[in-house]
Parts: C-alpha cells; sequence; structure tokens
C-alpha cells in the first residue's frame, strides 16, 4: 500500500479501483480461518468439505471480510477509516482459483467525508463477494 | 394442528430473543493475534502492526483490523466439535430446523459497522439477537430459511464499539442434479466444450494443429463460416479449406457482465470479427481491457489453450490499436 | 362456405440420398442432399423454396438446411409431432400451406442417421448432436451465451452505423414503463422509470443495461380462434386477424445472424412486413396502435424500421417525439410489455392486442381500427394485424 491517504476532495463519483488478485491458496484458506479462531472443520479439513458436497476446504466469512477491508485501505491509504462493511456472498472460494476484486465509488459524503465503494471479488466460479464499504478519508 | 402450524409457533417464540449470556472475548484485543491476520491475510496497512508509523496516523497509536471484529468473541477449538447439547439459542434453533429438513447452512449476508477501531488491551463483549426468521424460500440451493440475528459489541466500559447483522440460510438442499454450485465439481471451472461431428470436427482438428480454417467451395470458390455440407450459393457438396492469416477487425462486439458464468472471467469481451478473407467469426478479444475493444479495432489472431483440453482462436489487438481506440 | 384441401396441392418432386447402416457423413448433410435432389427433380431453384415442414424428432432445423442449401426467405416452416405418426402429417402441413397461400412452394424433409446414430431401437438418448448444438458450439467456447449476449453484439454495430445512444433505448423502457405503472397486473406498477435510474442501472451485457432487458416471469396465456362468423354469436363477439404471417430471412441463425452483409437490419421481421401489409392491404400509415415485441429496447426500433414506421436508422427519432407514447403516432406496448409487464412469449402482448381492438386497453388509445402485434426477433419470426369485425 502507497503512503499516501487519499484526500476526500480528490475522490469522484464514479472513481473506480485498481483490481486486486488474490491468489486463493490453501494457505490462505487455512490459515484465515485459524487466525479469525474459526475451527468449523470445512474450513481446514477437506473431508469435512467433501462431506457437505464441496470439493476442497473452502474461505470463512471472516477472511472474506478482513479481505474486503484489505482491498479498500489499500487503495484509500493508512489514514482511512472503515465505517461500514456489508457483503453478500456467492460463489465459494477454493484452493487453486484467484479471486479478483474490482471496484468503483459509487457515493460521497460532504459533512462526512466519507465515501461509499462498491466493491466485487470475482473467481472463475463468479461473484464470491460483493458489497459496500464506507470509509472515511482525511 | 398440522406439523408446519407447529414449526412456526416454535419458530416464533425464538424471534426477538437472546441467544444467551454476552460472550466475553477470552483475551484482550492483542498484537500478536493482529500481526497473524495482517500477515496471512497480506494486510500491509502499518497502523495495525508499527507502533510508530500508528502513533503518528489518525488514529494516534496502534488499531486492530475493524474487520477483525468477529474474532475475539469466537468460541476457537470448541467449533470442531459438534454434536453435543445446544450451547446457546441460536444453536438450538438450527438444530430444529435441521429436525425439520432444513440440515445446510450457508452464510448470505454480513454487515458491520464500525463506532471506533478496536485498540490493544480491549477486552470485548457480544450480545447477539435473533432478529427474524423467514417463511420458506426458494432459493437456487433449495428451499430454505433465512435467520438474521443482530450483535452488538462493547467494550470494558460497556460502551457500544460495533454492531454487525448476520444472515444465514438454513435449506434443505436441492438435487444434487439441479445444484448450480462447485460441489462434487471440479475445484476450477472450465468453459464450456463445443459439440463435434461431421460438419465441424474437421475445423477443430485445425484448431488442435494451430490453424484457422476457412471452408470453400471446391465448385466455385465460395468462403463460408460456420462450416456447413453444402455450399448456398452452388450446392456443392465438395468443399476444402484456406487457412486464415489470422488478420481481421472487429465489426461489433460486446462486453458480458451479468450473469457471471463459471470458467470464463469476467467481464468478458467478445467479439464479432471480420477478417481479411471476409468471413465472419465470434471469439474473445484478449490482451486489453474488455472496455477498450472499439469497432474497426484491427486484431491478430492468437491460439491459446485455455485448459489442458481445449484449444480456441483468440484474438489480440495489433499493437497500439487499444490505445488509438479510445 | 365450406373450403377443404380437396384439389388444393400437389407433390411436383421427389428426391433421397442412398440408404446404408453407416452414412458416414451429418443428418444436416443428409437432408441437404435429400432437399437438392427433390428440387432438381421439380426443376426448382433453391431459391423457389419459401415454406419448409419436418418432423419435430429431426435433429436438423429448417433453417439450418435453408442456410445450407441456399434457400432464401421462409414464409411458412412447422413441424409434426409423434414420431412416424408425422410422416402424412408433415403433407398436410405444407398443403395448408400452399391452400391459403402462406407458401408457393414448401420442401418437406426428414434424414436421420438411425443405425449409426442414434438408434430408436436402443431407447431414450440424452446424447443426441443436434444441429443446433453444433449451431451453439460455434458460441459456447467464447462464453456468448445469453439472449442479452447475441442482442448485445446487433445493437453495438447498430449504434455505431445509426448514431442511436443508450439514452435512445432507455427512451423505449421509460415509454412503456409509463404504461405500466398503470396496469396492476404489471410487475412494474406504480413504478415508474427515469433515464437516471435506466443511465445507472447495471451493465448486463455492454451496450445493455439490466432496463433494456425484459423480465423473467411465470405465467400463462391463451385466445381462442375461430371463424368470424361463430365469433360474431359468441359473447364478446370477435376480434379479427386480418393477416398473419411467418418468415424467416435468407442466412438465418437462432439469434446469431452475424453473417450477413448487414447487422442492423431485420430482413426475417421485413418479410413479415410486406405479407401482412400485401394480406391486409394495409400499410404503415393505417396501424393505430400495436403490441411489439421488446425482450430486449434495442429491437423495438428495429421493427419499427421493418414495418416502415420510419427510415432505416431513425427509429431512435420516432421514439425522441413520443412516437410509442399515448397520443404518439403509434402507441404501442400499452400493457408495459415484456420489459414491464411480464415475459410470457409475446403471449401477453397478443391478449393486449385483442384488448386494443376491443376498447379495453387500461391505456386505451383513441383511435384501434387496426393494430399490430409482433414475435420475437433475430429469430424465425411472425405477426399479425387485428382489426374490427
Amino acid at each position: 500500500m502507497s503512503g499516501e491517504t487519499l484526500r476526500f476532495d480528490a475522490v469522484r463519483d464514479g472513481d473506480r479501483l485498481p483490481e486486486l488478485a488474490i491468489p486463493l491458496t490453501a494457505t490462505l484458506i487455512v490459515g484465515g480461518a485459524i487466525v479469525s479462531r474459526d475451527f468449523t472443520p470445512v474450513h481446514h479439513e477437506r473431508a469435512a468439505a467433501q462431506a457437505q458436497g464441496m470439493s476442497d476446504v473452502f474461505m470463512n466469512i471472516l477472511t472474506t471480510n478482513g479481505l474486503v477491508g484489505r482491498y479498500v485501505t489499500d487503495w484509500a491509504g493508512r489514514d482511512a477509516v472503515l465505517q461500514r462493511v456489508a457483503i453478500k456472498l456467492g460463489a465459494p472460494n477454493l484452493p487453486g482459483d484467484t479471486m479478483t476484486f474490482s471496484g468503483r465509488v459509487v457515493a460521497r459524503d460532504e459533512t462526512e467525508r466519507a465515501v461509499d465503494v462498491e466493491i466485487t471479488g470475482a473467481n472463475a466460479w463468479g461473484h464470491h463477494v460483493t458489497g459496500t464499504v464506507r470509509v472515511r478519508l482525511p | 394442528m398440522s406439523n408446519s402450524e407447529e414449526l412456526e409457533r416454535a419458530l416464533a417464540r425464538y424471534v426477538g430473543a437472546e441467544i444467551g449470556p454476552p460472550a466475553v472475548g477470552p483475551d484482550l484485543v492483542n498484537a500478536p493475534m493482529v500481526r497473524h491476520w495482517c500477515e496471512i491475510l497480506g494486510d500491509a496497512n502499518p497502523v495495525y502492526t508499527d507502533p510508530d508509523v500508528a502513533a503518528r496516523s489518525v488514529h494516534g497509536g496502534l488499531v486492530a483490523p475493524p474487520t477483525m471484529l468477529q474474532v475475539w468473541t469466537m468460541a476457537g477449538v470448541a467449533l470442531a466439535g459438534g454434536g453435543g447439547p445446544a450451547a446457546d439459542l441460536q444453536q438450538e434453533l438450527h438444530a430444529l430446523l435441521s429436525e425439520h429438513g432444513y440440515t445446510s447452512v450457508v452464510a448470505t449476508n454480513c454487515e458491520q459497522v464500525y463506532d471506533r477501531y478496536l485498540r490493544p488491551d480491549d477486552r470485548v463483549t457480544a450480545t447477539t439477537v435473533i432478529e427474524a426468521i423467514s417463511p420458506e424460500k426458494t432459493t437456487g440451493l433449495g428451499t430454505g430459511r433465512f435467520i438474521d440475528t443482530r450483535t452488538t459489541y462493547r467494550d470494558a466500559k460497556g460502551e457500544r464499539v460495533a454492531w454487525m447483522t448476520f444472515r444465514v440460510l438454513k435449506f434443505k438442499p436441492a438435487q444434487p442434479a439441479q445444484a448450480a454450485s462447485p460441489a462434487a465439481a471440479p475445484a476450477k471451472p472450465r468453459r464450456l466444450r463445443p459439440l463435434r461431428s461431421h460438419d465441424n470436427d474437421w475445423w477443430w482438428q485445425g484448431v488442435a494443429r494451430g490453424d484457422l480454417l476457412i471452408q470453400r467451395c471446391a465448385e466455385c470458390g465460395t468462403l463460408r463460416h460456420p462450416p456447413r455440407p453444402m455450399c448456398g450459393a452452388c450446392q456443392s457438396l465438395r468443399w476444402d479449406s484456406v487457412a486464415a492469416s489470422g488478420r481481421g477487425v472487429v465489426y461489433s462486439h460486446v462486453v458480458m457482465h451479468h450473469p457471471p458464468i463459471p470458467g470464463y472471467g469476467f467481464p468478458l469481451a467478445v467479439a464479432l470479427v471480420e477478417l481479411e478473407e471476409g468471413t465472419r467469426i465470434v471469439s474473445n478479444v484478449v490482451g486489453c481491457a474488455p472496455d477498450a475493444v472499439r469497432i474497426g479495432m484491427p486484431v491478430q489472431l492468437e491460439m491459446q489453450d485455455v485448459d489442458e483440453e481445449l484449444r480456441l482462436p483468440l484474438f489480440r489487438p495489433v499493437s497500439g490499436a487499444a490505445e488509438e481506440a479510445r | 362456405m365450406t373450403r377443404t384441401l380437396r384439389d388444393a396441392a400437389a407433390i411436383a418432386g421427389i428426391g433421397q440420398t442412398e440408404f446404408s447402416k453407416s452414412s458416414g457423413r451429418s443428418e444436416l448433410q443428409l437432408a441437404c442432399e435429400a432437399v437438392k435432389s427433390a428440387l432438381d427433380d421439380a426443376g426448382l431453384s433453391p431459391r423457389d423454396v419459401d415454406g419448409m415442414t419436418t418432423f419435430t424428432l429431426d435433429t436438423t432445423d429448417e433453417i439450418e438446411v435453408a442456410r445450407a442449401v441456399g434457400i432464401g426467405d421462409l414464409r411458412f416452416f412447422s413441424r409434426t409431432p409423434h414420431g412416424g405418426g408425422a410422416a402424412i402429417g408433415v403433407m398436410h402441413q405444407a398443403a395448408m400451406a400452399v391452400a391459403t397461400g402462406s407458401a408457393e412452394v414448401v420442401v418437406v424433409y426428414r434424414a436421420l442417421n438411425g443405425r449409426s446414430g442414434q438408434r430408436y431401437s436402443q431407447g431414450v438418448a440424452s446424447d443426441v448432436v443436434t444441429s443446433d448444438l453444433i449451431h451453439w458450439s460455434w458460441y459456447l467456447p467464447y462464453g456468448l451465451l445469453t439472449p442479452a449476449s447475441w442482442v448485445a453484439m446487433f445493437t453495438q454495430r447498430y449504434l455505431h452505423e445509426t448514431g442511436t445512444t443508450s439514452e435512445d433505448l432507455a427512451r423505449v423502457a421509460i415509454s412503456t414503463r409509463r404504461h405500466a405503472v398503470n396496469n396492476p397486473n404489471a410487475f412494474f406498477h406504480g413504478r415508474p422509470l427515469t433515464m437516471d435510474e435506466h443511465q445507472s442501472s447495471r451493465m448486463i451485457v455492454a451496450p445493455l443495461h439490466l432496463y433494456d432487458c425484459c423480465q423473467e416471469t411465470d405465467g400463462g396465456c391463451a385466445c381462442i380462434v375461430t371463424t368470424p362468423e361463430r365469433a360474431r354469436d359468441l359473447r364478446r363477439g370477435g376480434v379479427l386477424i386480418r393477416a398473419v404471417a411467418q418468415a424467416a430471412g435468407a442466412e438465418q441463425e437462432v439469434m446469431t445472424s452475424f453473417y450477413r452483409p448487414s447487422l442492423t437490419r431485420v430482413p426475417e421481421m421485413e418479410v413479415v412486413a410486406k405479407q401482412v401489409y400485401a394480406m391486409s392491404g394495409l400499410g404503415p400509415r393505417d396501424l393505430d396502435a400495436a403490441v411489439i415485441y421488446d425482450a430486449f429496447t434495442p429491437i423495438v426500433l428495429w421493427q419499427l424500421e421493418a414495418f416502415g414506421l420510419c427510415k432505416w436508422g431513425e427509429a431512435k427519432d420516432f421514439v425522441r417525439d413520443g412516437g410509442l407514447d399515448l397520443g404518439g403516432r403509434l402507441p404501442a406496448n400499452t400493457h408495459g410489455g415484456q420489459l414491464s409487464e411480464a415475459y410470457i412469449h409475446g403471449m401477453n402482448g397478443v391478449n393486449e392486442g385483442v384488448r386494443l381492438v376491443r376498447g379495453t386497453s387500461l391505456n386505451q388509445p383513441a383511435r384501434n381500427d387496426h393494430v399490430l402485434v409482433t414475435a420475437g426477433v433475430g429469430v424465425p419470426t411472425s405477426a399479425m394485424i387485428l382489426g374490427k369485425m
């Protein structure tokens, strides 16, 4: 991430965020589950995931939330303050795939100096996550 | 009273209820857990891990990533246990729905709103209320009921630091045949294969050899694509083929956005390319942003193995064309 | 007056391929050879053919055979179900077409690899390679898989050649929505559409936005067709079918006729228009209202041009001038269309056409002597003109 934080006045409605591709390794999926203290077996044991009809372990929602937050602050900079993260989940994230984030500024709140960013994380199956993140800028 | 009425009445009792006593985070918010999180997620924001930079930041000191909110009160290894008696009302509700055939569960929505970022040594307590249970809905996964919960997070002083709504679908899985999901499928979906028959197999064999072929009437010389067994101009059944030069221009094009079809990578640029020989072919344009494709853009054939089994003739803007079109 | 098919049709030529246990070629090719052979026998050229009929079980589409053999515009095509029971059924279809003037030269065909391909003796098969699947195979690997994507390919070119814009497409959707607002049966009852909402709605397949696309609906529609004499005695009287016609154009594909010289015309609809005008003795100027098939907004523009309501490339001006609105030149889709009422594959439009002539539309225009109702665009298609008894 860059050192500079975006200024609210420099952000326009419709601005696009640079895309970010996240390789979906088993390390990320299992590690993400463990650092979020989510020991539900489907996130770290393949047999448990397969018993639910999935081909392999799949990413937990806390990791997804974390990656969404990271995507927006990577773009906005370190002094950007996340205020709200609202997401909808779709296709699961499985090892061997790649999730590519894209995003767009869809609203600006002059009084709060906050912007709403619409984000999509797409993998080979479709949309893993879509949502809106509200971030306050200096 | 019918079974379903009985279930409705039983479910109604859960709506509005707190699932149990507040969950108290077993650890204070702490730097090691934050560092582990940032390391695995690749989050390099120094306000989470570098005390000096954090001190000069808008936060005035180290903070935890706000999206770690749920981590602080997670049950941990206990989640791997399964079975056993329900520990709270939420588990009891899930068990009740499982008994009625809604055996699977999937999280569908999550909203978190942060009053402030958490800091090292914060003690987090979470209170969860079951807000709503929907009537039975039909979804792509199967019929089920959405359960909405709302969790309020407070610090040691009892001040609210954040709240979260969470929606899960508790459902009866659809028949495996109609499940449009990665269930029991290869980890990575692939493009749909073309079907082969007498009338197109030779063309795909050409592609396998690296040639983009155009069918030519052996009587009157008319070129035709897509291939077909008879010449529409002279009705001859005799034909051969010529290899295309691979040069062409975009005659028309689209960008596929919705619905995202597994195996392709959306947004996806599809173009109708007019080859210099005069026939047209539908293909993908690669090597430039999908929205940079323009009518009239010169393109060049590029044979690509899109997976282990499928080779496709694709097209790439000739160098500089994408910039010029903009 | 009683009409029968007595002496109304004749067989002018016959043709066939060799019969074998393994033809070594596709059913499409067998069909082409048989058709060519019959045409030669009759001394006719492919361009003389204007009707085709076969079995529903045939794996080869009429328009695939037409394209391959070089048959031009079609005015009649039909299929008969029930296996071998269709064999004289197809002759019946052809005779009716000829007797009624729906077509002049009808090709009847059937071709199958019944031993080397799908053997009916082996029971029901799930992996029959039909000409239709081979057709789609030119698009499947590239992801061009949805109706919106096929229509978008034509749309991009149309916008490019005519200077029509996405805002012009929006005007079609907005006009139609205005009608749905008054229709309690419409999905979008009471919910008008603004230009802003249209333009900011998500892209489905660029250049088509969400509100350029019709809905997906569960529902059914039906109507009763009888003789004018019988209708006169019935409770509601009758709405007269002044003319009805179908057509497939030369070089037709199902939704993907990308290989014709122009992508910005719908030749099959032009053939339909010519027929319904000739049959009814009416012209574009006689039309008072219309139900124009609107699975997507741009196809409404192309039909305005095909039916001669404006010149090529000028449909955008027709719409900008409020031509589709109540009080406009041709009030259209007064039920809200498939964009805003419901998508019942055009049959809800048939019912609205009847209401328009009866004078009972929820958005009833003042004049209603002649009402045009059209069917799908980009495929072999059809239309009718309704009028008063």
